[in-house]
Parts: structure tokens; C-alpha cells; sequence
């Protein structure tokens, strides 16, 4: 049966928070299939050095999100592991609190992964899409 | 009643004009070059780099924000963006201009304001270290840049203003900054 949507109900996204280094970034939670304490998979990577080269000493992932392998294009969907650094947690945000990337900045970005931006309690969160994230 | 200046006394000869009434008038007005009305003027914003005086044109500022706008830093951009602002409901990005054109980079944290320009199809805040003025200037009092302007704004500088004896003025180019930033320099 088909569901509609109230025109004046917000559209929202779930999203899974998380920390990398002294940043707040973002995931939609749909391309985030488990989260764990330890890693599990046979590929990993520590969000920090994914996202910038920084001068800060790497901080060890506390936390591992499990996602699908963007660059694996096999049947069974092969899976990598995120390391992030403190709590994450899934949060409903309104679509029209998230921001695409200033136009200017898009070429200069460290990672393609970037793709905009939002706030929570008054902290930038930097919104990254998973597709574009790989050990 | 005679309205002829009376001449059978040498004490009442008119006295030796040294000065026409318009040139007596002049004097009392500013120095500033009077700007024909009729003559086309651009609109330009003056603010000053590392004590260098710059323009852009007025029409690609659309607003200039205070010192205390609120930036958010962004890692993984080059050390020239400085983040990102939120207004009204956007995200815009905030670059600085000094490596793009070849000034030393301000000590400490950024205290000018912010001039949000758009040029391009792309919008982004500028952080200026001073803004002097928002003016009208004769586009005759534009002149082509020099040769001997130094190769670090000869890319980026379209028009030099001689505003007085001393002083020179580089209005630059927006969508030849936003180009050569998005290219990578700076």
C-alpha cells in the first residue's frame, strides 16, 4: 500500500554520528551496516587519515562502522570497517538543516568523501558520503 | 538710480581680480576629482591585504558581514580557506587572498571583516583585514595595469586607480581569483 507523505511533515535523514580526531562527521545511516568495538573485517581504515593529512598525531579508532565496499563490485558485497574515535550515535535530522559544499571548495578538498555539512548543538559535522569512502 | 560703478574717484576703482568666482568657489570644495555625472562610474569597495589597498568591483559583493561572523573550520582544505560560514540558511565558504596573491599571511587570528562575492555562478566569503570605503569611481579614472606590476596580481588585478600622487589602488578580478582557487593555487 502506498504511503504518503504529509506535505507538511519535515523530511528527515538518518544519519550516524561519530567523532574523527577533534571533529564531529557524519554518515547516512543506510550505508552503515553494523557498529562495533573491535574490527572485524579484513579491511580497515582510520577516518582521520581518509579525511585529512593533518599534522595532529592520528588518534586510535575506539569504534568500527561497518560498510559495504564501494570498489568491490562482486555478488556478495564485500564489507570495510571505518575507525572512529569516541561515541557515534544515529540522529533524525531535518533535510533542511543539511548543507551541500560551498561550490569553490569542491575541488580543493582532501577527500571526495566530503559533501557538505551540518550542525549539531552548535558543532559542525561534516557530511560524508559513503560511496565515496574506501580503505 | 545709477547702477554704473563710480569712476571719477581712483578709490573706487574695482579692485584687481586675481581669481574668478569659479575658481574662488573651487577652492572651498574638496580635492577630490569632481565626476562628471554623465560620465559612467563603477562602484567599487576599497579595503586593504597585509596594508595593500585592493578593490572589488561593488556589484560582485553582495553584503559584507562583520569580524564576529562566525567560521567554521574545515580540515582536509588548504591552509588559504578558512571554513565555512552559515547565513541564513547557506553554507558559504571563507577563503583568504593573501596566497593567491603573494602577501604573507596575517599573524594570529583573522579579525577584518568578510566580504561574501560572488562571481562566476560561485559565492564566497573574503575575509579583508580593513575595509576603507564603498565608493563610485569614473571609469575613465580606471586605467589598464601596469607592466611593472609585480607577476603575482598581474592575473588577477583588471583595473589600477592612481587615487592621488602616492597612492594606487589594484581592483581585482573575482572570477579570476575563484578560477585560479578552484585550479588549485593559492
Amino acid at each position: 500500500m502506498p504511503q504518503h507523505r504529509d506535505p507538511h511533515e519535515q523530511a528527515q535523514v538518518a544519519l550516524v554520528l561519530f567523532h574523527v580526531g577533534p571533529y564531529r562527521a557524519a554518515l547516512e545511516a543506510r550505508h552503515v551496516l553494523a557498529m562495533t568495538d573491535h574490527p572485524t573485517a579484513l579491511r580497515t581504515a582510520n577516518a582521520q587519515s581518509l579525511l585529512y593529512a593533518g599534522s595532529d598525531p592520528e588518534s586510535p579508532p575506539s569504534r568500527w562502522l561497518t560498510l559495504r565496499d564501494a570498489q568491490t563490485v562482486s555478488d556478495n558485497g564485500g564489507t570495510w570497517q571505518l575507525g572512529v574515535s569516541g561515541d557515534f550515535t544515529l540522529q533524525q535530522l531535518p533535510a533542511n538543516t543539511l548543507y551541500p559544499l560551498p561550490k569553490l571548495l569542491f575541488p580543493r578538498r582532501f577527500s571526495t568523501a566530503l559533501c557538505g555539512f551540518t550542525f549539531d548543538q552548535q558543532q559542525l559535522v561534516l557530511l560524508l558520503d559513503a560511496r565515496k569512502l574506501s580503505p | 538710480m545709477s547702477a554704473e560703478y563710480p569712476r571719477d574717484n581712483p578709490a573706487n576703482d574695482p579692485p584687481f581680480a586675481t581669481q574668478t568666482l569659479e575658481e574662488a568657489l573651487a577652492t572651498h570644495g574638496d580635492t577630490e576629482t569632481v565626476v562628471d555625472v554623465d560620465e559612467p562610474t563603477q562602484q567599487l569597495v576599497l579595503f586593504r591585504l597585509n596594508g595593500q589597498r585592493f578593490a572589488l568591483p561593488g556589484s560582485a559583493v553582495s553584503e559584507i558581514l562583520p569580524s564576529d561572523q562566525p567560521v567554521y573550520y574545515v580540515p582536509g582544505l588548504p591552509n588559504s580557506t578558512e571554513g565555512v560560514l552559515h547565513l541564513r540558511g547557506k553554507i558559504e565558504s571563507v577563503i583568504s587572498l593573501h596566497h593567491l596573491l603573494g602577501l604573507p599571511s596575517p599573524e594570529g587570528a583573522s579579525k577584518g571583516m568578510i566580504l561574501l562575492v560572488r562571481a562566476a555562478g560561485i559565492t564566497s566569503g573574503v575575509r579583508i583585514e580593513q575595509l576603507d570605503d564603498v565608493c563610485e569611481v569614473a571609469q575613465s579614472m580606471l586605467q589598464a595595469p601596469p607592466e611593472t606590476l609585480p607577476g603575482t596580481l598581474r592575473p588577477y588585478v583588471s583595473a589600477l586607480w592612481q587615487m592621488d600622487e602616492r597612492q594606487a589602488l589594484a581592483l581585482l578580478d573575482p572570477e579570476a581569483l575563484f578560477d585560479a582557487y578552484q585550479q588549485g593555487l593559492g
